[in-house]
């Protein structure tokens, strides 16, 4: 139980980190996400513009969370969705032939490949995990009762 | 089951909240020059990028008639070598991700650039432009139709990497 426990922190941690900072990457230059987002010819202008706005925000905000402790159903549910729209959406580009780079990291971004798909299987099964094992929506890891 | 459903709606929905009213006071001020009508066709602005501007096909068939300007084709080597614009030098984007050197062009940092991408809504050009631009490049032109527009035009096509 306690080794579960320590697992579930690890993957918090880990999970809530990477989002804070391609949250943050991405936040202190908007307009280059926004191209990048482009990049995936998926979006036209515009919905690029408020992608690059909001969503990392919501990135590095639910990762905060999710390492918080705060919210933790939600910000793992949150980031899932989020986990499960970037493979969707990395898959889709690989199937019609765009090269692209990530956008995932900012400058530090790689292209768009079969490997960033399985790094986000495993981010993506790290936050179910932590989703399915949290207690409650409103239970921190001090709410925690035997 | 349903208290906490309900609640993990309820958290998830003060995130996303807080995410946009952080998300729109950090970026008010672009909000406001998107409002005014800018990023409308490109994120790459002249206020970022002085040194960079978007031409139509008119424009480039003019600069490449009259030699004003080295052609820069952003493309993979695949597809520079089904075809490409007579003299353009090949930078494919893919191979140039960590940037461009000054001297990658074959020309001096004055000389007029005209970069182009495989047309409709490839994103290439805009992205060699950018490193052209931070590599010091003064005059860098990206032909928004790109290849295809060329190519649509009629325009001298060569097969051989000249």
């Amino acid at each position: 139980m306690t080794r579960k426990r320590a697992v579930l922190l690890v993957f918090r941690l880990f999970v809530g980190g990477v989002f804070i900072y391609s949250g943050v990457v991405k936040i202190l230059d908007p307009l280059a996400f926004a191209q990048q987002v482009r990049n995936y010819r998926t979006v036209g202008q515009d919905l690029a513009f408020v992608v690059a706005l909001y969503l990392p925000w919501l990135e590095a905000l639910a990762g905060a969370f999710l390492m918080a402790g705060i919210f933790k159903k939600a910000s793992a549910a949150l980031i899932s969705l989020m986990l499960g729209g970037f493979i969707v959406l990395v898959a889709a580009t690989m199937v019609r032939g765009i090269d692209v780079d990530c956008g995932c990291f900012g400058a530090l971004s790689r292209r768009a490949d079969w490997r960033l798909l399985l790094e986000d299987a495993v981010l993506l099964a790290m936050s179910l995990a932590i989703f399915f094992a949290a207690r409650g929506a409103r239970s921190g890891s001090a709410a925690h009762k035997r | 089951m349903r208290a906490d459903l309900r609640g993990i709606w309820r958290g998830a929905a003060f995130i996303v909240l807080l995410a946009v009213a952080a998300g729109t006071a950090a970026n008010a001020r672009l909000i406001g020059r998107f409002l005014r009508g800018e990023f409308r066709q490109s994120f790459t602005t002249p206020v970022e990028y002085p040194r960079i501007r978007f031409i139509t096909i008119r424009e480039a068939e003019d600069l490449f008639a009259t030699g004003g300007a080295a052609f820069l084709d952003s493309r993979s080597r695949r597809e520079f070598g089904t075809g490409h614009v007579p003299g353009a030098k090949s930078l494919p984007l893919e191979e140039h991700r960590q940037g461009v050197k000054p001297e990658a062009a074959g020309v001096p940092l004055e000389r007029t650039l005209v970069v182009y991408c495989e047309g409709g809504d490839c994103q290439a050009s805009i992205g060699l432009a950018r490193l052209l631009h931070d590599a010091g490049f003064l005059d860098i032109r990206v032909l928004t139709g790109g290849w295809a527009e060329w190519q649509a035009a009629g325009l001298p096509e060569s097969k051989t990497d000249d």
